[in-house]
């Protein structure tokens, strides 16, 4: 079964300055596909790249077996993939329901008498967010007035709900607690057992291991690993995505400065 | 795969609302629910201090005023909603009137070309403000400060180009003048006093407006590219095409009050207009704007128009000595308008 | 929206046409002015700095009228304007670092003026005061002025009001601040044997002056005469009164075309003119003058070029100046 999207050996200069070296990567639909990797990585630009913000220079970039080159987020939401951002995914002063269908709003008559169909945008936002276990007492509150993880969650059942096919979450446990980070790990798990393929972005190897099938490593633009779930261990992703032998010798030069 | 097709039929009534307490909830999360308070509170003010407030014919006069700043403060309420600001407003309705009587003269044409000339050319002012605001990036603020300075000039100059003085000519023995009178600055009689035509434009733009904002998908990515430009541009807004509408609904309305402008008072004085786009912004924050975007409503911005209108009138009608006219309007519109600020304070600390 | 507006205009021009009435071509039928040099003088510098705010249509009038005289007396004319004192001034320096042949400048701020102008005498330009600043003019070594005592214009409105009758008063200032204007008000309450009152008005928002007018007429039935400061509120003036169901009179300092069909039709009582096309005029006049024969008027004296009451007979010869913008 050929994968939801395959890049091979993709790579992107701005100028001068390298930001992606051939960079391969699959995601298969049901899987979840990790890119881990710290700041400065290269994570940023591989999501714009598949969000249709930035296109390659190099390399091949593949939806379902078709060379793609996509060239607005537009562009990518049509073909299915749907990208969650942390900071970006809504609109704090907004209602939730308008959040949830902004961008493609369901609408009754035609021409300049066109309307929104509320009644039906209030009902569908309540079922999809209640499909993915989120029981919303008021729809018409402001986003911004839900917590982290929820807004994350409104932003993935959008996703879900409009059809996408691959869903691409930029580190959505950044900026979460421990719990709020579960719950949205669930959410994620859940977008999968619906049958998407998930690019989850993040630099917390524990989080990517829990959910993870597979995993990509990028490090200074470059991929400096990719593996399949049984092929590497929780200890090997954390040491080889924290620096590998770099934090060995971070960790002999702060013992010996203790031991002095 | 769209929305699974299971779905639709299985959660059918909503459960644990109560419609009452949420209707008052929406109604609590209003933003114009301040403003209403506040113009309230002013009205019965002046209905005290000042004996002839209450005349139904000074109830028109205080309308007509309020109606000349709400017409535009409408849609500078939809723009800055959407994130940005204009401050070439003020002048943009003169050269509107400016366009329209000096084509009209000059080409001794029926004065309805001119009003058309001047709708295309108005029109033309507000893309220029979108598209220049789009591609350069810059803030609008900078951006429409230019076109402000430049339309100022351009009214002056090119008015005393044409005529030779820097007030137009008298158009009101042309062909057409009486019927566009009639559309833009004729009075309706209503109880037994004469109302401004320019009231109903008003109302006309606030319902229109308010229909937009709520009801579609316009109005949800006015709200979207306002509140986060970022975030609606990621899920397939069309954030450029949206703010240059704006803008040209701006126009649109100065447009509207230009010709006003030019048929009520037949002669217009090219200098005109400069300091009013302050007004508008004003009305449009009293209004429940908020001056970072993403939040407001049109009939806040109306009512706001009106507490500028009444306060402004309601100080002559109480007949104050007129050196402290500009102190006592400025004090009144800060309380009002922190008035409105406690309101909402309020109300959202409770819903 | 842009098809709209299109939809818009095609209807309007199909529907349009030409006016057969008013317009440019009723205009070019009417008679023109201008000339050429009458004299055979070197062409001397003349500058004019003036305290005119954008366009300020009583400027304008002074400002054709010194460009008139110009051309009589091949005079290459330079002017200046600027309603800040303090850019005045040094639009005055620059005038005299050009090294023109003669100064006309405007006081109305005179303590911001009082340097720049002595500096300009000191470096032998002749140097004409108008308009205002008739009680600095001499101190600061300038030759003569021409122009309106404000005082004494204002003192002439309430004279004219004793003698029609008028009982209480409505000064309208559309611009606060403005000691000229202020010193119109004051002499009006010097001689009017009624009572005065003031209202401000916001002056570039036609709709403000209009309103805040009838506002004022429906609260205070007794005014019985407006007054206005500058010609361009005449016109709204008369509105308002329609409006608010008063029977005052509307008076105006200045005169435009529409003041006078005004005075024409009986919808304005007066007008206090003190003709700013003479102020140009003769400022510009006397400094060629000057330079060729060395006369000067005055005789240490203000050459007062108003105030001048127009009324309803002054009508008809004045129409046809003020349409082409020289009264």
């Amino acid at each position: 079964m050929s994968a939801l999207i395959e890049l091979t050996g993709v790579s992107k200069r701005y100028g001068n300055i390298k930001a992606l070296e051939a960079v391969s990567l699959e995601a298969h639909q049901g899987e979840i596909t990790c890119v881990l990797g710290d700041n400065g990585a290269g994570k940023s630009t591989l999501i714009k790249i598949i969000a249709g913000l930035h296109q390659h220079d190099a390399g091949d970039f593949t939806i379902e077996g078709e060379e793609a080159r996509l060239r607005s987020p537009r562009e990518a939401l049509n073909r299915g993939i749907a990208t969650v951002y942390q900071d970006l995914a809504v609109v704090p002063l907004m209602p939730v329901w308008r959040n949830f269908f902004l961008g493609s709003e369901p609408t009754i008559g035609r021409g300049p008498f066109a309307r929104l169909d509320v009644e039906r945008m209030r009902r569908t936002t309540h079922q999809a967010l209640l499909r993915m276990g989120i029981d919303l007492r008021d729809v018409d509150q402001p986003i911004g007035t839900l917590s982290g993880g929820e807004r994350q969650c409104v932003a993935i059942a959008r996703a879900v709900h409009f059809g996408a096919k691959v869903l691409v979450l930029d580190e959505p446990t950044a900026a979460l607690g421990v719990k709020q980070s579960g719950v949205v790990l669930k959410y994620v798990t859940a977008a999968r057992d619906q049958g998407l393929g998930v690019v989850l972005i993040t630099h917390n190897p524990h989080h990517a291991y829990l959910v993870g099938d597979r995993f990509v490593l990028l490090m200074r633009g470059e991929m400096a690993g990719s593996y399949q779930k049984e092929e590497i261990s929780l200890e090997e992703l954390t040491r080889q995505m924290s620096g590998g032998s770099e934090l060995e010798q971070l960790s002999h030069e702060l013992s010996r400065t203790d031991t002095a | 795969m769209k929305a699974a097709p299971t779905a639709e039929p299985a959660v059918a009534e909503r459960e644990g609302d109560q419609p009452g307490h949420k209707s008052l909830g929406r109604l609590m999360r209003r933003p114009e629910l301040g403003a209403v308070v506040g113009a309230v509170a002013v009205f019965v003010f002046f209905s005290f201090v000042a004996d002839s407030f209450l005349q139904t014919s000074s109830f028109s006069t205080v309308l007509y005023y309020s109606s000349t700043i709400g017409i535009m403060a409408v849609p500078v309420a939809l723009l800055m909603i959407g994130g940005e600001f204009d401050l070439s407003t003020g002048v943009m309705v003169t050269s509107s009137a400016l366009v329209s009587t000096m084509f009209s003269y000059q080409m001794t044409a029926n004065v309805w070309v001119g009003v058309g000339v001047s709708l295309l050319v108005t029109l033309a002012l507000g893309l220029f403000n979108g598209i220049m605001l789009v591609r350069t990036k810059l803030p609008s603020f900078i951006i429409t400060l230019g076109t402000f300075l430049m339309l100022t000039g351009l009214n002056l100059g090119l008015t005393e180009l044409i005529n030779g003085t820097v007030s137009t000519k008298s158009i009101s023995d042309m062909e057409g003048f009486a019927s566009a009178r009639d559309l833009f600055a004729s009075q309706l009689t209503l109880f037994d006093v004469e109302f401004q035509v320019t009231i109903l434009w008003w109302l006309g733009l606030v319902a229109v407006a308010t229909w937009i904002l709520l009801r579609t998908r316009t109005g949800n990515w006015i709200f979207a590219v306002g509140g986060g430009a970022e975030s609606a541009r990621a899920v397939g807004v069309p954030v450029a095409r949206t703010k240059i509408g704006l803008y040209m609904g701006v126009a649109f309305a100065a447009w509207i009050s230009g010709q006003h402008l030019l048929f009520n008072y037949d002669v217009v004085q090219s200098g005109q207009g400069v300091g009013n786009e302050l007004i508008y912004i004003a009305a449009a924050v009293i209004g429940g704007c908020l001056l970072t975007g993403g939040y407001g409503s049109a009939v806040g911005a109306a009512v706001g128009a009106l507490i500028f209108g009444m306060t402004n009138k309601g100080i002559t009608y109480a007949q104050w000595e007129a050196n402290w006219f500009k102190f006592f309007l400025g004090a009144m519109l800060l309380l009002a308008t922190l008035l409105n600020a406690w309101i909402r304070k309020r109300a959202e600390a409770k819903s | 929206m842009t098809a709209a507006a299109m939809a818009a205009v095609i209807a309007a021009t199909l529907a349009a046409g030409c006016s057969s009435t008013g317009g440019k071509r009723a205009e070019e039928e009417r008679e023109q002015s201008k000339g050429q040099s009458a004299v055979d003088t070197p062409r001397w510098k003349i500058a004019m700095v003036t305290h005119s705010g954008e366009g300020d249509t009583y400027w304008d009038i002074v400002q054709s009228g010194a460009e008139q005289a110009a051309v009589k007396d091949n005079i290459e004319f330079l002017y200046g304007h600027d309603k800040e004192a303090g850019r005045q001034a040094q639009l005055v320096q620059s005038m005299i670092d050009k090294k023109v042949d003669g100064l006309i400048v405007t006081l109305a701020k005179p303590e911001a003026m009082e340097k720049v102008v002595k500096k300009a005498v000191k470096a032998g330009i002749p140097v004409v005061t108008i308009n205002s600043g008739q009680d600095q003019s001499k101190a600061f070594g300038a030759l003569s002025h021409i122009g309106q005592d404000e005082n004494i214009a204002g003192e002439a409105v309430g004279t004219e009001l004793n003698e029609r009758g008028r009982k209480k008063a409505l000064c309208v200032l559309h611009e606060q601040g403005n000691v000229g204007h202020e010193q119109r008000c004051a002499g009006i309450e010097k001689t009017f044997k009624g009572k005065v009152d003031k209202l401000y008005v916001e002056g570039t928002n036609m709709p403000d002056v209009d309103s805040s007018l009838t506002a004022k007429l429906q609260t205070d039935k007794k005014i019985d005469a407006v007054v206005t400061l500058g010609a361009p509120f005449a016109a709204t003036a008369v509105k308002a009164v329609d409006q608010a169901g008063s029977d005052a009179e509307v008076d105006t300092f200045d005169l435009d075309a529409k003041v006078a069909a005004g005075l024409e039709d009986g919808s304005v009582g007066f007008a206090v003119d003190q003709q700013p096309y003479l102020q140009g005029y003769e400022a510009v006049d006397l400094m060629w003058l000057y330079r060729s024969n060395g006369n000067m008027l005055g005789g240490g004296q203000p050459v007062l070029t108003g105030p001048q009451i127009l009324t309803k007979k002054d009508a008809p010869a004045l129409k046809k100046y003020t349409e082409r913008g020289t009264r």
